[in-house]
């Protein structure tokens, strides 16, 4: 008996055992599912993160800019001169001066956007307020001088002191790997302004693919390119271009007889690495304006020709040496045509006087070079020389008194550039730097950066009442600037 | 304006000389487009430096090792960062994908 009841007893012992195992089986642990939806809900969140993170601002967004706050004194001689008083009257004679301004001031900022809205396809902004401190006009440096600062033209806005209003500098678009290939087509408001070799200077990064040779053009124009960068062994970095812009849109054929002014230019970089970079450039200017801002008649057309040669070269003694030379060629092409004064003949056509309708050719040359130390401190040097009939088109430059690189005689400058040793923050080529340096005009003729009108030696500005000037004439000018700027 | 065009169409035909030229990719050569997802670089010294690319077509990761000055001055310097979209040529070597072509993809 007793041997049955401990067989039965046994018996229920195992199957009480068993039985949770049955159970366990039919039904999951808790502790388990729990952790199978945990596994699940955290795969979801983290695909949730992915698409978020893919839509965040970061992946699609670029923020960037600077600001500077300059400091100019400006000092100039102008001559005894002849000053023209228009078609039907003499000349007048002017006693000279020297004018002077000890302290101008003035503020620029600029915000840049890059926005990928596609694969392959970017919009690039640039926006940019310039101003004079105390003032809301261009008054105090659009002073009669030179041509490309009597007025704010449409591709200058922006780049000499005008107002605080915050402009669109550039807007662009840009359809890059074109069918898989290195090929872009670009276009809108163009980045035709501070060009290679002038971004050593203005210690900016160099400008890639963007841009044009800075001794040629430095002018906002609205436009397109068609670029093509082929991978090539022996020619690395290479890439060419076609350029087209629109520098004054004539309207309505009906209401005048004027044409678009057009911009079509050809560039070729065979090589762009660091120690080499070649730039090689043809720009042709169709049915050039007399006045940008009050188009009365179009004057001819322009070829420009230029080659230019950049090198950085590390190790060399205890720093890095930048060197530039850049050369340019223009060849005018009048078509006897003259500057309308209040609807009067003045006289004035492209580079000539008179009747006079010949080709007029002139070259400009640039070079410098700048050292940077570990220390943030860098030394430069720059040089640039213009004959008489040298005529560039570059009246965006950052110069007060006029564009250096279109000055007809010399120009000398140096500056100092000192970084603050402060780490960035907002992206890996933020800096915030001090700049001072000294720019000195010696002009052999006049007219520089003006089309209009045959230029005159300026030792010869009183030989003759012919020999009158319509801007004050200056002999010299000099600088001295100091900049505070962060690039952010 | 036909001057003009005819300067245009000269330098396009020798654009299409220069590609003709300028041959394919060599046979183990391998091609891609992709957006830097990461830098591995042992400071400025460096002589080496791995990238991973996130392959804009196929979204997969490939290591690209750069041993070339001229790139790893960019990497060093910054001029190329995490984000650039890269267009690449690579062939394998010991297992390692070996950079023969690297830079930003061209526009502007």
């Amino acid at each position: 008996m007793r041997k049955l009841i401990r067989i039965v007893v046994t018996g229920a012992a195992l199957a009480a055992l068993a039985l949770p195992l049955a159970g366990r089986a039919a039904d999951p642990d808790p502790q388990q599912k729990k952790i199978d939806e945990l596994a699940k809900e955290l795969e979801a969140l983290k695909q949730q993160v992915k698409k978020d993170e893919e839509k965040s601002l970061s992946k699609w967004l670029t923020v960037s800019g600077d600001y500077r706050f300059r400091l100019d004194s400006l000092k100039g001689e102008v001559p005894a001169y002849y000053q023209y008083m228009g078609p039907a009257a003499m000349p007048v004679p002017m006693p000279g001066f020297d004018p002077e301004n000890g302290t101008l001031m003035t503020n620029r900022f600029g915000l840049n956007l890059k926005a990928k809205a596609t694969r392959n396809v970017t919009v690039t902004t640039r926006l940019l307020m310039n101003k004079t401190s105390g003032m809301q006009t261009a008054d105090a440096t659009n002073a009669g001088f030179f041509a490309d600062r009597m007025s704010v033209l449409d591709g200058s806005i922006g780049h000499i002191p005008t107002d605080n209003v915050l402009r669109v500098d550039q807007v662009f678009a840009t359809w890059s790997n074109i069918f898989d290939q290195p090929v872009w087509f670009s276009v809108g408001r163009r980045p035709s302004t501070g060009g290679s070799p002038t971004h050593v200077r203005e210690n900016g990064e160099r400008p890639g693919n963007a841009g044009v040779p800075g001794l040629l053009v430095d002018y906002a124009f609205d436009g397109m390119t068609l670029g093509w960068a082929p991978e090539i062994d022996a020619l690395p970095g290479a890439f060419a271009k076609l350029c087209y812009g629109r520098g004054f849109e004539a309207g309505y054929s009906n209401t005048n007889d004027l044409k678009d002014t057009d911009m079509l230019g050809v560039g070729v970089v065979p090589v762009d690495t660091d120690p080499l970079r070649i730039d090689l450039q043809w720009n042709r200017g169709f049915n050039i304006f007399d006045d940008p801002n009050n188009v009365g008649v179009e004057l001819g057309s322009i070829d420009w020709y230029g080659a230019g040669v950049l090198s950085t070269l590390k190790g060399i003694g205890p720093g890095s040496l930048t060197t530039f030379a850049s050369g340019g060629v223009s060849i005018t092409h009048p078509n006897g045509k003259h500057m309308l004064l209040g609807g009067m003949d003045s006289g004035a056509g492209l580079l000539t006087s008179g009747p006079d309708a010949s080709d007029r050719t002139g070259w400009g040359a640039y070079a410098g070079l700048r050292y940077d130390l570990a220390s943030g401190t860098k030394i430069g040097g720059e040089y640039n020389h213009g004959s008489k009939y040298w005529i560039p088109f570059d009246p965006a430059a950052d110069d007060m008194w006029t564009s250096k690189l279109g000055t007809r005689g010399n120009v000398y400058e140096a500056y100092l550039i000192q970084e603050l040793p402060l780490p960035a923050i907002s992206s890996f080529v933020s800096k915030a730097f001090f700049k001072v340096g000294w720019q000195y005009y010696d002009f052999d003729y006049t007219s520089s950066n003006n089309w209009i009108g045959a230029p005159v030696k300026i030792s010869e500005l009183m030989a003759s009442p012919m020999n009158a000037q319509m801007l004050a004439p200056l002999k010299s000018a000099q600088d001295f600037y100091g900049t505070f700027e962060v690039r952010f | 304006m036909k001057k003009a065009l005819a300067v245009v169409l000269a330098v396009v035909q020798l654009a299409m000389c220069v590609v003709a030229l300028s041959g394919v990719a060599r046979a183990d050569e391998t091609k891609m487009v992709g957006v830097i997802t990461k830098i591995d670089l042992a400071g400025k010294d460096a002589k080496t430096a791995t990238a991973t690319l996130k392959d804009v077509k196929t979204e997969e990761l490939v290591e690209i090792v750069i041993e070339d000055d001229l790139t790893l001055d960019k990497l060093k310097d910054h001029r190329i960062v995490e984000g650039d979209e890269i267009r690449c040529k690579y062939e394998v070597k010991d297992g390692k994908k070996l950079s023969t072509y690297f830079r930003k993809t061209a526009g502007c």
